[in-house]
């Protein structure tokens, strides 16, 4: 058995932004040799500045990009061999995005449940069950028969965690899950992470909730321009992080959530 | 002139074929155009031939394929193309599946991307995200473009004429023939046209609106 529950290794990935011209397209390299460990009950977290390949590095670990070079594993399973059955890798992680992604056409109880039923073939009842006890984690228990339309941010977003959580996955990765709603809302969506931290739910977040990270995290990871460039306990990035770049980026944060 | 009611059924006894035509037609159509749309979005390798399948089908008069197929083909392939409702059907069904490809493809960009990508995130294969996430959005966002479709296959039902179905064209002509009334029994078959389009698409595009409401589209 491997020690981790997920591994990435040497990972690289790029992409193009194609510009109106051919001279316009440009290739980001958003991730750059990046590898991380996480094991069972871990909950690291991810910040550093916008367009920093964050995103593209947490997308590749639910191989939702492709690596170009590296290897991410799930347990003993290496994802990027080739003829390896992601679909089932994928029912094993669960990922919430920013910008929520909920099934438009199903109600909150449909989408929680709509994998259960279809890909993990439980039966109806157990399927609602284990759909009910996710909305019961998440307390969105009251608007089950509503449509991701007429819910708030907040509710939508504990939905996509309810989601997520509902097949018991091994890990859940978290895109900024708070950073497309009022300030107002992400408090809510906050206090149901907490819930799932201090339940051992393995989690790798990104996200630039100060306080929250350092409630809950064991390792906060500095990323910038594609490359880990320090890592380490809340209270290092809190009092003195090594590095120059991540101390400039702590202070702009820290300045901006206690003004 | 004398107001034959009988000749009046008679030309309403055509409204079944003049409608089974088009709504069969209009099933074999989803049927072709919903793969192609897909095909065409998410597998760029093979997108060339749903192009070419679209750009043939659009380009000629269905007319000219239904005499091909009917008169040509039908003396040395008597199944199936010895059937004038087949032919039909077949011939009508390929042309509106050409349309309603790009009247799907429309809907699945409409749909977006991160819909595909969440259904992915759960556990789906792309095919089974299409089924499961994609395909019962893409419906409700294509209603405006299904219900023009379907009136047009309505009025193209009419070329089965040449195919010597007797469909409501058909019997109105043949009345005509009777009667030597050159306007009215035309005009009924027109009022009986309209009062065969208008209804569904009227009723698509209101369920369409609703629906999109819903679901907050």
């Amino acid at each position: 058995m491997s020690d981790f529950v997920m591994e990435a290794k040497n990972v690289f990935k790029s992409y193009m932004i194609k510009g109106e011209k051919k001279e316009g397209t440009k290739v980001v390299e958003a991730v750059k040799d990046v590898s991380l460990q996480i094991r069972k009950g871990d909950i690291k977290l991810i910040f550093g500045p916008s367009g920093s390949g964050k995103s593209t590095f947490l997308r590749c670990m639910d191989m939702l990009d492709i690596p170009d070079k590296g290897e991410i594993w799930l347990g003993d399973q290496c994802l990027t061999k080739p003829g390896v059955n992601l679909n089932k890798a994928r029912a094993r992680i669960g990922f919430v995005f920013q910008h929520i992604y909920l099934f438009r056409h199903l109600s909150v109880l449909g989408n929680v449940e709509l994998a259960l039923r279809q890909v993990l073939k439980l039966p109806k009842e157990e399927a609602r069950k284990h759909a009910m006890a996710a909305l019961e984690e998440v307390k969105v228990t009251d608007c089950v028969n509503k449509y991701p339309a007429q819910l708030s941010g907040g509710q939508a977003q504990r939905v996509g965690i309810a989601r997520a959580i509902a097949r018991q996955p091994d890990i859940i990765l978290l895109d900024e899950p708070t950073s497309a709603l009022d300030p107002e809302l992400t408090g809510e969506v906050i206090d149901t992470l907490r819930d799932l931290a201090h339940e051992g739910t393995t989690m790798l977040i990104i996200s630039h909730e100060m306080p929250f990270a350092q409630e809950v995290a064991e390792e906060m990871i500095f990323y910038d321009e594609g490359r880990i460039i320090e890592t380490g306990p809340p209270s290092l990035f809190f009092n003195a992080p090594n590095t120059d770049r991540a101390k400039q980026f702590m202070t702009r944060i820290i300045n901006r959530t206690t003004r | 002139m004398v107001f034959d009611w009988q000749q009046v059924i008679f030309l309403l006894e055509g409204v079944p074929l003049t409608l089974s035509i088009s709504i069969i037609s209009f099933l074999i159509g989803i049927a072709i155009g919903i793969p192609l749309a897909f095909t065409r979005v998410y597998e760029s390798e093979i997108s060339f031939a749903v192009d070419a399948y679209e750009k043939v089908f659009r380009g000629f008069p269905e007319i000219v394929l239904m005499l091909l197929l009917y008169f040509g083909l039908g003396p040395f392939f008597p199944i199936p193309f010895n059937n004038p409702f087949f032919v039909a059907c077949f011939v009508l069904g390929l042309r509106s599946g050409a349309n309603q490809s790009q009247i799907f493809r429309g809907a699945i960009r409409g749909v977006g991307d991160e819909q595909m990508i969440a259904g992915i995130s759960v556990g789906f294969s792309k095919w089974r995200a299409i089924w499961h996430i994609m395909i019962p959005q893409v419906f409700t966002f294509s209603t405006p473009g299904l219900g023009s479709e379907y009136a047009l296959l309505v009025k193209d039902s009419a070329y089965v004429f040449i195919l010597a179905l007797l469909d409501v064209t058909r019997r109105a002509d043949q009345i005509r023939i009777h009667t030597n009334d050159f306007v009215t029994w035309y005009i009924l078959a027109a009022i009986i046209y309209i009062a065969l389009t208008f209804p569904i698409a009227f009723y698509l595009d209101k369920w369409g609106n609703k629906r999109k409401k819903k679901i907050g589209l």
